[in-house]
């Protein structure tokens, strides 16, 4: 979201070679070629998000929704337990991921894009990197379930490594695993923007950096890590939309005890609590607004990059 | 660059592979168990194609219901051939668009890009609210479809964005100097030069709607699409026969790539052989 098309380089040249007199013609191509695209987005996006904002004051009955106006699902919201958990769960869950993604990210990104510099291997681990997602998203997912089970890969592992002498059972259907499930999946979205910041640095800054007497640990926190900021957080915004909407994971590696305010909406959608649904849908896409927008505040992206 | 961090960050490198590899192998190994007795995980009671043959239905009937994928994976393969082209065609036209600058563009641009960053859960839920108080009813050809294309065309039009960026505005305007209409310099000149960018727009757009799960929970309706089947298999207890199934549908996206570089290959090799021709 950050490649405005105005900052697209060497636009202006292109753009100059055109003499204004055919400008009003032209202008008529470009409503004609937009049209398409900008009308779909509005009738199947744009439309569709507003409803969900207007049927979360739809009145809720057993099996339908009529369109009266009312409060009453919104309160109930706010005043049900189960609801609140499910908000507090989410943004947990969301924090935890966020921190694992960077931590285990961020290392693997530094490798990639600073201390590699042969552009065909830095290429190919980009690569490896990006292969698993040619699997199925939901055969990912399902793939950590014979990894963390009490008979699965990892106990196996850590027993005949004499590490353990008991299974470790809060491996699967816990929180934990939906955390390792989430990490997994998403990580990537962090590594890419960031090997690509890091790449960009120019290798005689850090040699000037050092010569002027600097140690890696101070080069890492005052020329390293601020150039790669720009990165961390289109990588942190790309995770916290993707783990703040997830339920496919929760609910195939939690056994259903997690229970996002995603699941919640699929709960709610199942049993025909359509009002319910959308004023959950409404809260998430707030969480989601206030999230980016705070991300978009530590740097100026259009600037950046 | 030498630094005492080189080789810690070597390891972790080697460490963060291994985890994101490690479910993929486990589950590939695993796809092999024998059957149908033999559960979900380690150890191999015996190597067979047991659960292969379980998918296709070539094995006598067990207790293990056989995965309900046949209808599924016609309507995926037909919804994500749909999105293909919808998106591909609505990316060409606004990146074309795109090309000169206008007012608004940037408003235009966010809203395009939305489209990729909105979650599925809350499209698919909008979108079904929608068709619900128009009394359409939801189906994979209908209410999916378009979501899909919601999804799938930012992608297109950001590859097509990349690619009209680098692409040498003078061959097209040696046409219209000779008198050739725009059309017949697109046909010909521009979707020839932009073709690479068009292919990878089709691949990212095939593969995304076919395996595309949130998007489409609310949205199909009755007749499910095959990440639907495949989620629902979830809920019970699960058998080797979804391992085999991943391995299949891995294989199959394989595949995919493996045609889209071969079209790649020669498309880039034809362009070449034109230049020498035209002895540029």
């Amino acid at each position: 979201m950050s490649a405005a098309p105005q900052s697209l380089p060497g636009n202006e040249a292109l753009f100059a070679t055109h003499p204004p007199p055919r400008a009003r013609r032209r202008d008529w191509v470009t409503a004609a070629l937009l049209a398409p695209g900008v009308i779909w987005m509005t009738l199947f996006l744009v439309a569709p998000l507003l409803m969900m904002l207007y049927v979360s004051f739809w009145t809720q009955t057993t099996f339908a929704i009529k369109p009266v106006l009312t409060l009453s699902s919104w309160k109930f919201f706010f005043s049900s337990a189960t609801y609140l958990d499910a908000l507090w769960t989410t943004l947990r869950i969301w924090l935890i991921t966020l921190a694992a993604t960077l931590a285990i990210g961020y290392p693997v990104a530094l490798y990639i894009g600073l201390f590699v510099r042969n552009k065909t291997i830095q290429t190919i681990l980009l690569v490896a990197c990006v292969v698993p997602f040619w699997t199925s998203f939901l055969i990912r997912v399902v793939a950590w379930r014979p990894m963390l089970g009490t008979e699965g890969a990892v106990n196996i592992l850590l027993a005949r490594l004499h590490l353990i002498d008991h299974p470790i059972s809060v491996l699967l259907f816990t929180e934990l695993s939906v955390i390792i499930g989430m990490t997994q999946i998403y990580v990537v979205f962090m590594v890419g923007p960031i090997a690509f910041m890091l790449s960009r640095v120019e290798p005689s800054l850090i040699e000037a950096a050092r010569d002027l007497g600097a140690g890696w640990a101070r080069i890492l926190r005052t020329v390293i890590l601020p150039l790669s900021l720009p990165g961390v957080v289109v990588g942190a915004i790309f995770v916290s939309v993707m783990v703040l909407g997830e339920f496919a994971t929760p609910a195939a590696l939690s056994g259903r005890k997690v229970n996002l305010l995603g699941n919640i909406i699929v709960t709610q959608v199942g049993s025909l609590k359509w009002a319910f649904a959308a004023v959950i849908g409404v809260v998430l896409t707030l969480i989601m607004a206030v999230v980016v927008a705070g991300l978009l505040r530590f740097v100026d992206l259009r600037r950046e990059l | 660059m030498q630094s005492p961090l080189r080789w810690p960050l070597l390891a972790f490198m080697v460490l963060f592979l291994i985890f994101l590899y490690a479910p993929l192998g486990v589950l590939g190994v695993l796809s092999f168990q024998s059957g149908p007795e033999g559960g979900p995980q380690f150890p191999i009671v015996e190597w067979s194609t047991y659960w292969y043959r379980h998918l296709f239905g070539q094995v006598p009937p067990t207790r293990v219901a056989p995965l309900p994928i046949g209808p599924s994976l016609l309507r995926s393969l037909a919804l994500a051939g749909m999105t293909m082209v919808t998106s591909t065609v609505l990316g060409v036209l606004a990146a074309q668009a795109f090309r000169r600058r206008f007012r608004f563009s940037g408003a235009v641009f966010y809203l395009i890009v939305l489209g990729m960053i909105v979650p599925g859960v809350l499209v698919g839920l909008g979108i079904a609210l929608l068709a619900n108080a128009l009394g359409l009813e939801r189906a994979w050809w209908g209410t999916s479809f378009v979501a899909h294309v919601l999804y799938t065309f930012p992608f297109a039009f950001l590859v097509m964005l990349a690619i009209f960026n680098r692409f040498d505005r003078s061959v097209e305007e040696a046409a219209w100097s000779l008198g050739v209409t725009p059309l017949r310099t697109f046909r010909t000149i521009t979707l020839p030069l932009i073709f690479p960018g068009v292919l990878s727009a089709m691949l990212f757009a095939f593969t995304l709607s076919y395996d595309e799960f949130s998007r489409t929970l609310f949205t199909t309706g009755g007749a499910q699409t095959l990440p639907l089947t495949i989620y629902g298999t979830f809920a019970v207890e699960i058998h080797p026969n979804i391992f085999a199934f991943g391995v299949l549908t891995t294989l199959f996206s394989f595949s995919l790539l493996t045609v889209y570089g071969i079209l790649m290959t020669l498309s880039v090799r034809r362009g070449r052989r034109v230049a020498m021709q035209e002895g540029i």
